[in-house]
Formats: C-alpha cells, sequence, structure tokens
C-alpha cells in the first residue's frame, strides 16, 4: 500500500511539484495518473521511489516511511519498486540480457557487479522477466538493435526482474506509435493482473488512461483534481485536468497532432491487438542459447512476481 | 562589387527576403588591425627574417650528409633490448595510468562523484598532476629513483593519469542520464551504478584513451630517455654526444615507423569500439 498524506515537494528552484496531496494506493491497483505538461506526475511518481525527495507531508511505501529517509534503507525500499521510463532508459550498447540483469543489481554484491558476473539464479529470473514481455529471443542482442517497443519491454522485463511489489511508469509509451503504445500497456496491465504488483503509470492522455486505468488520477498544478474511475472520468472532468472543454480537435482523429497518438490507438485497436499478439507470441524458447536450467514451467515464471525475500537468490560465498 | 550583388537580389525573390548578413562591427576590425600590428612589431623586435634559411641552405646539406642512416645499428642487441624496454615501458604505463585514470575520473565528474567535496578534491588532484609536462616528471622520478626504466615508468604513469583522468572524466560529464536513474531506481549502489551504468556507456571512449596514451608514451619515451628514464631516448643520448647522427637517424626513422602503425592500428581498434 502507498499512501500519500498531505505531501508537497518544493524543488530547489522554488517550483512547487506537488501540492498537499493525499493519496492511498492499495495493493495491486492499476492507477493511471493523467495531467497536463508540467502538473506534478512525474513528481508523484518519483516521490514513491525517492527519485524527487519530498518536502512536506507524510509518504509511506509498504512499511517504509520515505521522510527523511536513509540511503541504504532508500536502496532497500528500491530495490521493491521497478520503474519504468518514456525514454527507456537502457545502456544501448550492451547487450538486452545485461539490462536486464541491472534488476538484478540489488541482490548482487558490489564485487561480483563490477566482474558482471551474475549467479545463475539471476540469470534464470532474468529469462523468465524478459519471456514474460515476450522477447526472450533477443536476450544477447545489442540494446540499440531493437525497435523503440521493444526496448520499452526489455526495461519492463528489467523492472520484472526485480520481483518488484510496485511498479513505476513515468509516461512509458509518450515515445511510441498508437500500437506499440497500446501493445506496452496490455503488458503493463497483464503484468498488474498475473503477479498482483502495484502499478501507477503517468498517461498524458485521458483515453488511454479509460482504457487501462482500474483508477484515474487527475492532476494539475500539483494537485489531485479527480479521482475515480475510468467511467467516472466524463467531460467535467476532462476540462476540470485540461483546464478546457474537449473540443472537436481533440475528438477528430487524423490532423490533430497533440492527440493524434491515442485517437489513432483507438482507431486501430484490431491492428494493434494483432501486433501485440505477435510481438508477444514470439517469446518460445525455441532455437534459444539457454541451458535446461533456464528453461521454467510456467509455475516457476509465475513465481516471479512474489515478494523479494521469498526468493532472493545470493551467493553467500561471493560477498566479500 | 555593389552592382551585380543588386542585379542577384533583383532577379531571385528568395535572396531579397533572406536577411542580409551584418557588415564586420568595428570591434572585429580594430581587433584584426591590432593583431596585424602586434604581430609586426614583435617580428621587428626580435629582428625577425627569413635571409638565413636561403643563405645557409647549402651548408645543411653538409650536415645532412652526416643523417643518413645506419640500419645496421638497429641490430645491435643493446638497441634491441632499449626499444623493447621502451615498447614495455609504454605498456606497463599505460595499463597502469589509466586505470588510476579511471578512479580518478569518476571521482572528478559530478555524474559520479559521491559527494561535492570529492569532487572539488580529484578535480583539483587532475590539475595539479596535469600541471607538470612529461619531461619534469621524468627529471623529478629520476631524482627520486635514480636512472633507469623505473624511474622512467613512474614519470609515464603520472604523465597518463593526468591525460586520461581528465579525457575521462569529461567522457563521463557527457554520459546518457537515463540509465544511471535506472540503476538507482532498481536500488543499485554507487559502485554498482558506475559500472552498469557509466563504464559501458564510457567504454568505447575510455579505450580509445588508452591506446591514445599509448601512443603518446612511445613519444614521450625518447623524452624521458634523454633525461635517464631508461629505454631508447637513452640509446639516443648517447649517440648524441658521439655525434653518431647517423645512428641516430636509423633509430628515428624507426620511430616513425613504428608510431605510424600503431597509430592506424589503435585507429581500427578505436573504429571498432565505437
Ligand atoms: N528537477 C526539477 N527542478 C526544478 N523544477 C522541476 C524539476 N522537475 C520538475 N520541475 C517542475 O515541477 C513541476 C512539475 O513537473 P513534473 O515533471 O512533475 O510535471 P509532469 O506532469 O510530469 O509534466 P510532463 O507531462 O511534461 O512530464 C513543473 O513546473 C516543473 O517545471
Ligand atoms: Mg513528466
Amino acid at each position: 500500500m502507498i499512501e500519500f498524506r498531505d505531501v508537497s515537494v518544493t524543488y530547489p528552484t522554488g517550483t512547487k511539484g506537488l501540492d498537499g496531496v493525499s493519496l492511498t494506493i492499495p495493493e495491486g491497483e492499476f492507477v493511471v495518473i493523467v495531467g497536463l505538461s508540467g502538473a506534478g506526475k512525474s513528481t508523484l511518481v518519483r516521490s514513491i521511489n525517492g527519485l524527487v525527495p519530498i518536502t512536506g507531508g507524510s509518504l509511506q511505501v509498504g512499511e517504509t516511511d520515505l521522510s527523511g529517509i536513509r540511503r541504504r534503507s532508500l536502496r532497500t525500499l528500491r530495490s521493491d519498486i521497478g520503474m519504468i521510463f518514456q525514454g527507456f532508459n537502457l545502456v544501448t550498447r550492451t547487450s538486452v540480457m545485461n539490462n536486464v540483469l541491472t534488476g538484478r543489481l540489488h541482490s548482487t554484491s558490489s564485487l561480483r557487479s563490477m566482474l558482471g558476473w551474475y549467479s545463475r539464479a539471476d540469470k534464470e529470473i532474468a529469462f523468465d522477466a524478459l519471456e514474460r514481455v515476450g522477447i526472450l529471443e533477443k536476450a544477447w542482442v545489442r540494446a540499440s538493435q531493437l525497435s523503440g517497443g521493444q526496448q520499452q519491454r526489455v526495461a519492463i522485463a528489467r523492472a520484472l526482474a526485480q520481483q518488484p511489489r510496485v511498479m513505476l511508469a513515468d509516461e512509458p509509451v509518450a515515445s511510441l506509435d498508437p500500437p506499440t503504445a497500446n501493445a506496452v500497456m496490455r503488458d503493463l496491465q497483464r503484468i498488474n493482473r498475473e503477479l498482483g504488483i502495484t502499478t501507477v503509470v503517468n498517461l498524458h492522455f485521458l483515453d488511454l488512461a479509460r482504457r487501462y486505468g482500474d483508477r484515474i488520477i487527475g492532476m494539475r498544478a500539483g494537485k489531485v483534481v479527480f479521482d475515480g474511475t475510468g467511467a467516472q472520468a466524463d467531460d467535467a472532468v476532462f476540462e476540470r485536468i485540461y483546464g478546457r472543454s474537449l473540443t472537436a480537435e481533440d475528438v477528430a482523429a487524423p490532423g490533430a497532432p497533440a492527440r493524434a497518438g491515442t485517437d489513432a490507438g483507438a482507431g486501430t485497436d484490431a491492428g494493434a491487438g494483432a501486433d501485440a499478439s505477435t510481438e508477444t507470441g514470439t517469446g518460445t524458447r525455441d532455437g534459444e542459447p539457454l541451458d535446461d536450467a533456464a528453461s521454467t514451467s510456467p509455475g516457476s515464471v509465475q513465481a516471479a512476481g512474489t515478494p523479494r525475500v521469498a526468493s532472493t537468490p545470493t551467493d553467500p560465498a561471493a560477498t566479500p | 562589387m555593389t552592382a551585380p550583388t543588386q542585379a542577384h537580389d533583383g532577379a531571385t525573390g528568395a535572396i531579397t527576403r533572406a536577411p542580409r548578413k551584418p557588415a564586420p562591427t568595428a570591434f572585429t576590425v580594430i581587433g584584426l588591425a591590432a593583431v596585424l600590428l602586434i604581430t609586426l612589431w614583435a617580428g621587428a623586435g626580435i629582428d625577425f627574417t627569413l635571409a638565413p634559411l636561403i643563405h645557409d641552405l647549402t651548408r645543411g646539406e653538409e650536415v645532412l650528409r652526416q643523417f643518413v642512416p645506419n640500419w645496421s645499428f638497429l641490430g645491435r642487441d643493446a638497441v634491441i633490448t632499449a626499444s623493447l624496454t621502451t615498447l614495455y615501458m609504454a605498456i606497463i604505463s599505460s595499463v597502469i595510468g589509466c586505470a588510476v585514470a579511471m578512479v580518478v575520473a569518476l571521482l572528478a565528474s559530478k555524474v559520479s562523484a559521491p559527494n561535492a567535496v570529492v569532487y572539488q578534491v580529484a578535480k583539483a588532484v587532475m590539475s595539479a598532476v596535469r600541471s607538470l609536462p612529461d619531461v619534469a616528471y621524468g627529471l623529478l622520478f629520476v631524482a627520486f629513483v635514480g636512472t633507469g626504466a623505473l624511474g622512467g615508468m613512474a614519470a609515464l604513469i603520472m604523465f597518463n593519469i593526468g591525460v586520461a583522468a581528465k579525457l575521462t572524466a569529461e567522457s563521463i560529464d557527457a554520459v546518457d542520464p537515463g540509465p544511471i536513474e535506472a540503476v538507482e531506481a532498481a536500488g543499485g549502489n554507487r559502485i554498482q551504478r558506475a559500472f552498469t551504468a557509466i563504464i559501458p556507456q564510457v567504454a568505447p571512449n575510455y579505450f580509445s584513451y588508452c591506446f591514445y596514451v599509448f601512443e603518446l608514451n612511445l613519444r614521450a619515451s625518447l623524452v624521458i630517455g634523454v633525461v635517464g628514464g631508461g629505454g631508447i631516448g637513452q640509446t639516443i643520448m648517447t649517440e648524441l654526444a658521439r655525434f653518431n647522427y647517423d645512428n641516430i637517424s636509423a633509430v628515428i626513422v624507426l620511430f616513425i615507423v613504428v608510431v605510424f602503425v600503431l597509430d592506424r592500428v589503435s585507429r581500427a581498434i578505436r573504429r571498432r569500439l565505437t
């Protein structure tokens, strides 16, 4: 559970990122945050894993209180929280596998990570994560050779490899074309459903939010101005979030550059579905450079979502 | 001058519409004039003239004759040993120097330094190390540890740290912060951040600096040897004292060839790295 109690964030520049936000996000919920540019969406999401420190109120994530948290406990907290970014944030000149293994750093000693020497169990977790997003066959490809959609899936796999309890996504589909955006959103939704990972996603647009969010939080100028289901988010709510009413330009699919992304997405939903099934359908282990140990049963793939404490494979011998 | 321009303007509409290039400002004109004047004044001050180049051209021929390379010199045991010493010194110094440089660079970049104090200290150390040229280090270490390869290597290492740390720190400054943020968000510590997000990004540049430093070492070994730091430079010094210019020119030709080849090789490797 994530609990914001009157949280505010003031940046060193004096800008208010969050202004008295109170929210409770229960375990396993899929929450989408929408709002204009500068509304404070990123600030909200980044405060959850302490990338942005809060300057007022109190923020509780699981059992951890984030106000005045020490570096060490912050790292422990972060290991339980996966994060996906708009720009994917992969090390593009190294392999997909190396990127995904970044998700295992929290249970890898410094010495081992210096040598890039990950445990067998960690590699298995990484392969499972890649399989879950359907790009297992790309494990040894250089990340720079993948398409945007594939790179974002690698980023999702990296977050999954952490075996997190919370997944944060800061505009994960903003740099993807509509069908790919829908496919990535579906991946996130599926992971949320299958593994019960609490998911908080920032999106610019209300219609994508309606389609995927169990709950939508509308933000404006650092404040929460709407909190409800997609069905409740009507035109009046749109006006409250975006500060103007829904115009013809917003709904006309072609020729409206600002909205073209999402509306085209709605228009090509069948195509997007096909795209998703082809892309995620390739996640078989056929012809993969894997040994038997890595070919796990669906049961153990499922275990990727269990709390980290239960299954953290560390090699005590390698810890200096 | 103006007439054709006007005709041109009249002919094409696009040119007329484009903003006119502004005339040079008074500041530019005065600045250029000042530079010219200072140059002339400085030349006059030292009685600069190119005349000796022409008068003494024939005298140079005599000197040049003494420089016809004596190739057999290169086959002598002492020369081979000295050349190999230079090569080994260059290799060992670049390996050690670059390894240390990476650590210094990580501490001397805002991106990877643990805190502002470490960053400032590392920066200061880096400029201090860089303030001395290779010869100065040579003289210094030869005075400390006596003549021979050890002093020469110590000098090269210091010199290498100065060069490689500065270049690498600048590459780290320019690294994509995204992956660093991702590692941080995944609960990685500072060392993990450096090794999984920063070093892979700067690796191609870093290795190319390592090769560059190696090339510098080969060149610097001449001067290091001259001050007593061992290797082929010392051989040249001895031959110079004996006026054996033919031997020296053989060594220099060898040097040019070796540096040229290594330059090519290291450039090819660098291309593959990026
Ligand atoms: N690092 C920072 N330093 C100073 N001000 C910041 C910083 N990051 C964000 N802000 C400011 O805080 C406010 C909220 O920004 P935030 O990034 O949370 O908005 P956002 O809703 O994510 O916008 P976008 O849709 O453009 O990503 C903005 O006014 C922004 O200028
Ligand atoms: Mg944002």
